[in-house]
């Protein structure tokens, strides 16, 4: 009902008068015809309700008095008799009043679903609105944090682990100083200088976990080859790393969103998926790139769960954030397959030169 | 009666780094620290008064890339011997730092130790790497991929070594694609042919094998 009156809103004001003033005359017609014992006033209700909903008040009031003009002008042009003049005033006074509660009735009736409309569309928005601003903050807490990571992984590279190698350093001085001598503290000092070799090792590891792609346009490839190794190893699966043809990033921020989508999926698969066997693949298209993740585990649940439903969000912000298509779904074999896919030119396959 | 000392100059952006180094090396009876820079073009012009007989430089410099400087060394100081000294990863970089003409790679992290004895190695005219990094090299030389014009071409097809080319030459593989006027599917065949042929493991290494073949075939 309401579908069919939104649908006829749609109609000019004017049809809505014709129609009315057409209905009214078949109405009378009909009226006239049967004779004026028989009362068809509840008829005329059909243009009244038509005009107080499509066209306005005042012309459903207008309505109404033509429809109980016609109806007594076609009683009396029928030979009706009226036992005093007063009789058929009455019964148009009586008609009008009824016809003007309709009419009351209907006007109030359809401002209130107008109002109720105009508060759903604006609701809608809001929501719309927040929902944006939601994605929005996710985005930007993804950027910020891989901003912060990136920053203190290099911050770790360059002064931290450059820091340690001139206390290294000294301490070979020192050490070298003590062996002159002859003194025993010399292996002391031998000892120090491993401990901060060891530091240094330590850092470098800790900045890697945290900046892992290097500037190189090749490096996304290496990355990905030493982290399938590293994971083999670390959670005793199987993870390989395939790529056919050279697929250069040129972009360091993309090439780090696609390890760390990488690192994710593989993590899923891992902890989620119970998976022995992951493949992560990295191909050349004529269109871009595609990095691709999958494992032979207990596949994606239908519908994803709400729990695991974040790593999934996060790799999809990430892929977006690069200007890609995101997909993870059940594979054929029955594990899971993520897909990210790029269509830039500037992905694929220019060699770096120096 | 007093031999020279061994002049050597140091290239890094870290201060702490470059005064303990130049304190150890003034350890050294015979070596001395005959001047520092913290970026690559002072680096070259401090270098050309100095006249050191060994240069210690690090890839990431303030100003300027260390490899640049190595290639812009090589060139107008043939002399100088190179040591490259990184916080860098030496399976990234050692290659291409030996490439681009240095005699030595240190990785930081084992600075303190390799430092003089680099220094010595290079002096007596050998390249310094770690026994890793060797162990790669040997291991590559061993399968045939360090590669020569000749066997490269005796081992690959026509089609094979047009694709290798295009590829090293800075092509993308859609170009490569459209060059040879065949599909994606195709080219991916062929990388995979020569992979197999050089025994390259994967598209990185096959890429890097590329551009350092062009980089001395440029006239192929």
């Amino acid at each position: 009902m309401v579908n069919l009156f939104q649908i006829n809103k749609r109609r000019p004001r004017s049809f809505w008068v014709v129609v009315c003033f057409v209905a009214t005359a078949a109405v009378g017609l009909v009226d006239y015809l049967t004779g004026f014992e028989t009362s068809f006033s509840v008829f005329y209700l059909l243009a009244i309700g038509l005009a107080a909903w499509f066209v306005g008040r005042g012309f459903a009031v207008f309505v109404s008095i033509l429809s109980v003009a016609v109806s007594l002008g076609g009683d009396v042009a029928k030979g009706a008799h009226f036992s005093s003049p007063l009789v058929p005033a009455w019964n148009a006074v009586i008609a009008i009043a009824f016809y003007l509660v309709v009419v009351w009735l209907l006007t109030i009736l359809h401002s209130l679903q107008r109002e109720l409309e105009a508060r759903v569309q604006q609701r809608t928005t809001a929501l719309k609105e927040e929902m944006a601003e939601r994605e929005r903050l996710e985005r930007e807490l993804l950027e910020i944090s891989e901003r912060e990571q990136h920053r203190i992984g290099q911050d770790l590279h360059d002064s931290l682990c450059q820091h340690l190698t001139g206390t290294m350093l000294a301490g070979q001085v020192l050490e070298e100083k003590l062996a002159a001598r002859n003194l025993p503290e010399a292996t002391e000092a031998s000892k120090v200088i491993e401990l901060v070799e060891e530091g240094i090792n330590l850092s470098h590891k800790l900045a890697k976990g945290l900046h892992p792609v290097e500037m190189e346009a090749d490096g996304l490839m290496l990355a990905l080859e030493e982290y399938a190794a590293t994971s083999s190893e670390l959670f005793k699966v199987s993870c390989r790393f395939e790529c056919d043809l050279p697929v250069l990033i040129h972009d360091t921020a993309t090439a780090g969103h696609l390890y760390r989508i990488a690192q994710e999926a593989v993590g899923n698969a891992i902890k989620h998926g119970k998976a022995k066997t992951i493949l992560i693949r990295l191909d050349a298209s004529e269109e871009g790139a595609m990095l691709s993740v999958k494992d032979d585990g207990v596949g994606l649940p239908e519908p994803p769960p709400q729990k695991h439903g974040m790593g999934l969000r996060i790799m999809a912000h990430r892929t977006a954030m690069i200007g890609g298509v995101f997909n993870a779904r059940r594979d054929e074999t029955g594990g899971t397959l993520v897909t990210c896919e790029l269509r830039n030119k500037r992905h694929s396959g220019n060699p770096h030169r120096e | 009666m007093n031999k020279p000392k061994i002049k050597i100059f140091l290239v890094d952006d870290h201060p702490l780094v470059r005064e303990w180094l130049a304190n150890l090396i003034h350890q050294q009876p015979d070596l001395v620290v005959c001047g520092e820079s913290e970026d690559a073009p002072q680096a070259l012009q401090e270098i050309s008064i100095a006249k050191p007989d060994v240069a210690i430089v690090d890839i990431s410099l303030k100003r300027g890339s260390g490899i640049e400087l190595i290639k812009n060394l090589k060139a107008q100081h043939p002399g100088v011997a190179i040591i490259v000294l990184s916080m860098h990863d030496e399976r990234l970089y050692a290659e291409r730092a030996l490439r681009a003409g240095a005699r030595g790679y240190i990785m930081k992290s084992e600075t303190a130790k390799k430092v003089i004895t680099a220094i010595r190695q290079v002096l007596d005219g050998k390249i310094y790497m770690s026994e890793s990094l060797a162990a790669v090299f040997a291991e590559k030389f061993v399968d045939g991929r360090l590669l020569t014009s000749g066997s490269l071409v005796e081992r690959l097809s026509d089609r094979e070594l047009e694709a290798f080319q295009l590829l090293g030459n800075g092509y993308e593989t859609r170009q490569v694609a459209e060059m040879m006027k065949v599909s994606m599917k195709t080219v991916q065949a062929h990388c995979a042919h020569i992979k197999e042929k050089l025994k390259l493991t994967n598209a990185a290494e096959l890429l890097r094998e590329a551009v350092r073949w062009q980089e001395n075939h440029p006239t192929n």
